[in-house]
């Protein structure tokens, strides 16, 4: 069937609007006209204007649904001189910095014999609330430096001045379903269809999706973005690079208790609890508001994964819960971090597209830092563009190659990347190797490193019967298994009850269920007329999947499970596109080495707060 | 000293509306707090002689009346003029008027004519150290403000079901009529007449005892993996017959009309409470297969006693906002609730 | 008809319907709790009195859209961004408050004002739409009160809604009490149409309506004009959120007999 598709021409397309493709208007922006409203850079589509730059964000609006962040804010500082967080809802100058270890009071964690070991030799430091406070912050995490931003007010913020000055049209709700291949030249993107059913077919009111053709097109979706994986999906990845760690982030914001003494500019980092590889964090705004939460990484090799339930146990860890008791949910939130950082890094450039932020691999996996390096790479193509533009050269492979890789690789993100590319090997072995390889790399500014061997996440999740062999029966684990299957709910709340982790007491505040968080604190919204986003390719892997873990690491419940087993149900209106089912899917495709069961496309909606 | 207008229409067969008796006992009332306010009735219709017949025992001091033909029909031109003529002749501080889409349309621009400020969906009157206070909500119902002006006259438009209807016997009133003359420029717009659904569709009843909430789950797959729509119609139907309830709906089973969705026939945007609906006042509400949260379940605001049938035990409409949560399949349920009742 | 209609629609943001609200005593009276954060959205009526006017200048040639809107200018702003995508419009931008505790008096004139500084704007050929009421302050009185400043005496509320006959005549259904429809007619503009749902879905995002609006969009916001808008006279005594939560008792694992029978019970008592 042919479809009449609408078709737009700009000079420049831009997919997602983050940090980023922040970074990149804004620095283009500023040098499209002179003072006097001269064009210093014209449009190609539109002679006598300046360049015509649109860019399209698939959440309702700017800012929805985003980060809390502590970042060293080097770039941000550069591109914006004279940067006052008092401006910026939200946001603060790191003030103190703490690394916390915490110990598992309840004793119910999976804890390897090394990490017994270790939760000994950190106690000789000194335990107070079940937690030792480390001496010392390698100078590759710190931040003292920094800011503590939301991510969620910081976007608004600075996308308001873009759009306000009339240079850059930035349009939120609108997906962008993939980028428009002629061979190897990327010509611009195709927005997502409207009024289609579920499925993609058409519906009433069909409005097949707009072909945006463009000179350029800038790829800042993001790491699970659909726009990055069609071209990944096209390119492949250079070789030796992969794709392979990633990491589930969940947090609240929250309005602490009136007694608390935590001051603007607080910066918490924890590890060691609920289990020894989830890293915590907690960050203080002004106005007694902090964002704090959990990552669960692709290497936790457990396969009773739930984000929420963790996240609930590490906020009741009592060196975590004495600063909360008392405060009240105002927002959550959850996103996938793609956490192979250099070593993820796709093709950046091509005739006719740039690749910049997390998507790229531009995220500092040594530091912990992505917000920052994200917005470099904006800037860098920024820069990369102007030149092209003094000198009047297309968009070609090469001279992208020239102007902003070149840029990108003589730059202090490429030299920070370098160190950090292989300082998480040692994850691969274990908790243990994994700190140590951290601390190697880092110390030694990436001149010895741990070696290591990475498994697709999927290739990661042991059988629930090997997981568990030393503490329940398979027996009783066939037993919860069936029960649930039957009764179309997942496993892994039966089984860490099982384990001995308490029920949450309730306290409909901040202890709350998953539904009510995603009532209070989620607002998710999901607009009419688009098809699903969320699929699985093939139904009869999910026939015979035991682990159901898309169910139990669904941010915002819109995986459910079917009663019987078989293809869980996926609700769109509940969806938060943080894209975490993508990867932690525990089947591979036979297709696609590269991907998972679950297919993420473009789609639209999800959270509706910028508090985060 | 504040002095009371009150305000009513008649209805299409000369009668006064229950919300009229309702304000006009809030009139009386606010009167008596106000240490003996005056009170003045004004009435708006065709022939208003059995409505000021009906009310003549109130003990109001006189019944002022704006009727004839061109006053027969609900217009926003003629019944302006009426409005402005009574306060006018009336000369009151504080206008009260029951709620009714006739005064809904014409009440503000009235007001305005006359100096005066506004408030809608008054939803308590009292007087605090001497002074009018009145309640009403904000934000779709999600917040509640107590508030006075110092601007005369005011008018205030109360909601139906806040007030006990005023009750007497009836008698033989005096009413004193008032000239209105009437330009063409106010006869541009002519009333057509009432378009009311079929008898057995009527499914918006503002005085049922019980209101009964339909959601979206009526319409979604059911165990067997089918939609059952004329099931879940027959099921609804019988209850909103048999039960003598109201229906009212969810927005999403009402939203999947503009996806192209499966729906119930005899349900519309008309039937929809909450956020972008009505918020009707019914001494009891059941709410079935209903999910969602907090904005469309203030629909449920002023429903009295309220029960939730749902197979989710978080649902949004029941967790905190009933008093009864069944966690149960509302097809089965209400196939045997409707036997019982029948 | 010939001439087409000069359709204005009143229209602005409320705060995102799912959010959670709080009221704060304000420096002015009351206000919402991190009322600049919060998300906001088109005022859900207003939006569909602006797509209907939309549909309506599509179908009679030569009319045209204004959407006036009061708003604090950088919330305007943003919402543009998402309803700029979905029908054609001019925009004319107050900035002030869009607050629900603003009172409609002050509203209207401000209103009324931008609404008569217009230019071209054909009074003739008015067709004033707005919401039957905002999702704020929900009061249902701001769009008589604008019409009246623009001496406009043909009013409808709760419009669902409009047919243009040949002649020009409006012919307009109103939601009354009971589910009816009160069917009126009107000869022609100058007419107020408080607009209930209408019976259109919601445009579908188009990016070139997008790019169209964003030509007038930005020049309307840069020349906002302030206006004071407040609460005008009213003393608010107290704003409350109000006590929801009810202890609900939870029926599990009960056949449908015994729970239908509790019901009727219930009901019967």
């Amino acid at each position: 069937m042919s479809i009449d598709r609408q078709m737009m021409e700009v000079d420049i397309a831009c997919v997602g609007f983050g940090p980023a493709t922040a970074g990149f208007l804004h620095t283009l922006s500023q040098a499209m006209t002179a003072e006097d409203g001269s064009i210093l850079l014209e449009s190609k589509v539109m002679p006598g204007m300046p360049l015509q730059v649109v860019c399209y964000e698939r959440a309702d609006d700017i800012g929805f649904g985003v980060s809390g962040v502590v970042t060293r804010g080097r770039a941000l500082r550069e591109s914006l001189p004279g940067l006052d967080p008092a401006q910026i809802p939200m946001a603060a100058p790191v003030k103190e910095e703490r690394v916390l270890y915490l110990k598992d009071p309840l004793g119910k964690s999976h804890r390897s014999s090394g990490v017994k070991m270790l939760d000994s030799l950190f106690g000789l430091l000194g335990v107070k609330d079940h937690a030792v406070k480390l001496p010392y912050i390698p100078p590759f995490l710190c931040k003292e430096d920094g800011l503590v931003l939301s991510i969620g007010q910081f976007s608004q913020w600075i996308g308001n001045q873009l759009i306000g000055s009339g240079l850059v049209q930035v349009w939120p709700g609108m997906p962008v379903s993939e980028p428009l291949l002629e061979e190897d030249r990327v010509v611009g993107i195709r927005l997502a269809d409207q009024g289609v059913e579920r499925d993609g077919t058409p519906g009433p009111g069909y409005m097949p999706g707009m072909d945006i053709r463009a000179a350029l097109t800038v790829v800042g979706d993001g790491p699970v973005g659909p726009v990055g994986q069609k071209l990944d999906e096209h390119f492949g990845l250079p070789e030796g690079n992969h794709q392979d760690e990633w990491a589930g982030g969940m947090k609240f914001v929250v309005e602490l208790p009136e007694d608390c003494t935590l001051q603007p500019g607080f910066v918490l980092h924890t590890l060691g609890y609920p289990e020894p590889e989830i890293f915590g964090f907690l960050y203080v705004y002004p106005d007694r508001i902090a964002a704090l939460g959990i990552f669960v990484p692709s290497w936790l090799d457990s396969p009773v994964r739930s984000s929420y339930r963790l996240l609930q146990h590490w906020m009741q860890h009592p060196a975590i819960w004495k600063h909360l008791k008392g405060g009240t949910l105002r927002s959550w939130g959850a996103k996938s971090l793609q956490e192979s950082g250099q070593r993820g890094e796709p093709v950046l450039v091509g005739d006719g597209f740039a690749r910049i932020g997390e998507g790229s691999g531009s995220t500092n996996v040594l530091t912990g830092s992505g917000v920052d390096e994200a917005w470099a790479t904006g800037v860098q193509l920024a820069e990369g563009l102007i030149q092209l533009a003094k000198e009047d050269e297309p968009y070609s492979h090469a001279n992208l190659e020239r102007t902003y890789l070149g840029r990108r690789r003589n730059s202090w993100v490429e030299d920070d990347a370098r160190i950090a590319k292989q300082a998480r090997n040692g994850f691969t072995r274990g908790m243990i190797p994994g700190l140590l390889g951290m601390a190697l790399s880092g110390l030694t500014n990436g001149r010895f490193n741990l070696g290591g061997a990475f498994r697709r996440p999927w290739q990661r999740i042991p059988a629930f019967k090997d997981y568990f062999s030393e503490r329940l029966t398979a027996q009783e684990i066939d037993t919860i298994v069936e029960d649930c299957r039957q009764q179309g709910k997942p496993p892994f709340e039966p089984l860490m009850d099982k384990l001995g982790w308490p029920p949450i007491e309730y306290d409909g505040q901040l202890l709350i269920s998953h539904q009510d968080a995603l009532l209070i604190g989620g607002k998710v919204q999901a607009a009419h007329g688009f098809a699903d986003h969320v699929s699985f390719v093939d139904p009869s892997v999910c026939d015979d999947c035991e682990s159901q873990i898309c169910v139990a690491m669904c941010s915002g419940q819109a995986i459910s499970a079917s009663e019987g087993g078989g293809v869980p149900q996926f609700d769109r209106e509940k969806c938060i596109h943080c894209g975490i089912c993508m990867w932690n899917c525990t089947n591979g495709r036979v297709d696609n080495p590269l991907r998972s069961n679950v297919s993420f496309a473009a789609g639209s909606g999800g959270l509706h707060s910028a508090e985060n | 000293m504040e002095k009371i207008l009150l305000l009513a229409h008649t209805q299409a067969d000369g009668s006064l509306p229950k919300a009229a008796y309702e304000s006009l006992n809030a009139a009386l009332t606010l009167a008596t707090d106000l240490g003996g306010a005056a009170v003045t009735v004004g009435l708006i219709g065709a022939d208003v002689q059995a409505a000021a017949d009906s009310i003549t025992a109130c003990g109001a001091t006189n019944i002022l009346a704006v009727s004839g033909e061109d006053f027969a029909a609900s217009r926003y031109s003629t019944d302006t003029v009426a409005v402005e003529a009574l306060v006018k002749e009336a000369a009151p501080t504080l206008v009260l008027a029951p709620t009714s889409s006739r005064f809904s349309r014409c009440l503000p621009g009235a007001a305005y004519r006359c100096d005066g400020r506004i408030e809608t969906h008054i939803a308590d009157i009292k007087v605090n150290d001497g002074a009018v206070q009145v309640q009403r909500w904000y934000y779709r119902q999600r917040m509640v403000a107590t508030l006075a002006r110092a601007q005369r006259p005011w008018f205030l438009v109360v909601d139906s079901g806040v007030f006990e209807p005023w009750q007497g016997t009836a008698g033989s009133a005096e009413v004193q009529a008032l000239e209105v003359a009437i330009g063409d420029d106010c006869r541009r717009t002519k009333v057509i007449g009432v378009q009311t659904p079929d008898s057995d569709t009527q499914t918006i009843r503002p005085e049922a005892e019980v209101l009964f909430v339909a959601g979206a789950g009526w319409t979604k797959k059911q165990p067997d993996g089918q939609v059952h729509i004329k099931k879940a119609e027959e099921l609804i139907l019988g209850f909103i017959n048999s039960g003598k309830a109201s229906l009212g709906s969810s927005k999403s089973l009402v939203d999947q009309s503009s996806e192209g969705g499966e729906v119930i026939s005899f349900m519309s945007h008309l039937n929809q409470v909450g956020q972008t609906g009505s918020t009707p006042r019914h001494p009891k509400g059941l709410a079935t297969c209903c999910h969602g949260e907090e904005p469309h379940t203030v629909g449920w605001r002023f429903i009295g006693e309220r029960r939730a049938i749902s197979l989710d035990p978080n649902c949004g409409w029941a967790q905190g906002k009933a008093d009864v949560l069944y966690v149960a399949d509302a097809f089965e349920v209400i196939a045997k609730v409707n036997a019982l009742l029948a | 008809m010939s001439g087409g209609f000069h359709i204005v629609v009143c229209g602005s943001l409320v705060p995102d319907p799912l959010q959670t609200l709080e009221p704060i005593e304000g420096p002015t009276g009351p206000a919402l709790k991190n009322e600049m954060m919060l998300p906001a959205v088109l005022d859900p009526w207003a939006g569909h009195a602006l797509f209907e006017a939309a549909e309506l200048a599509k179908n009679v040639p030569d009319s045209k859209v204004w959407l006036v809107s009061l708003g604090p200018k950088a919330k305007l702003q943003q919402l543009m961004m998402s309803i700029a995508q979905k029908v054609s419009f001019e925009l004319v931008a107050i900035d002030g408050s869009a607050g629900g505790f603003t009172d409609p008096f002050d509203v209207a004139a401000t209103l009324a004002d931008a609404i008569g500084k217009i230019d071209g704007l054909d009074r003739s050929k008015l067709l004033l739409f707005g919401g039957c009421a905002s999702a704020s302050r929900d009061s249902g009185v701001t769009m008589q009160m604008v019409a009246e400043r623009l001496d406009i005496v043909d009013q409808f509320l709760a419009v669902d809604k409009l047919t243009v006959g040949d002649d020009g005549v409006l012919e307009i259904l109103e939601r009354i009490e009971a589910g009816q429809y009160q069917a009126s007619s009107c000869d022609g503009a100058p007419a107020m149409l408080g607009w209930a749902t209408g019976s259109l879905p919601e445009p579908p995002n188009n990016p070139q309506v997008g790019m169209m609006n964003m030509r007038t969009v930005m020049p309307a916001l840069q020349r906002a004009q302030a206006a004071q808008v407040g609460i005008g006279g009213v003393q608010y005594a107290a704003v409350e959120l109000p006590k929801q939560r009810r202890e609900t008792r939870v029926v599990n694992d009960t056949p449908a007999e015994e729970i239908a029978q509790e019901i009727v019970d219930w009901l019967k008592a």
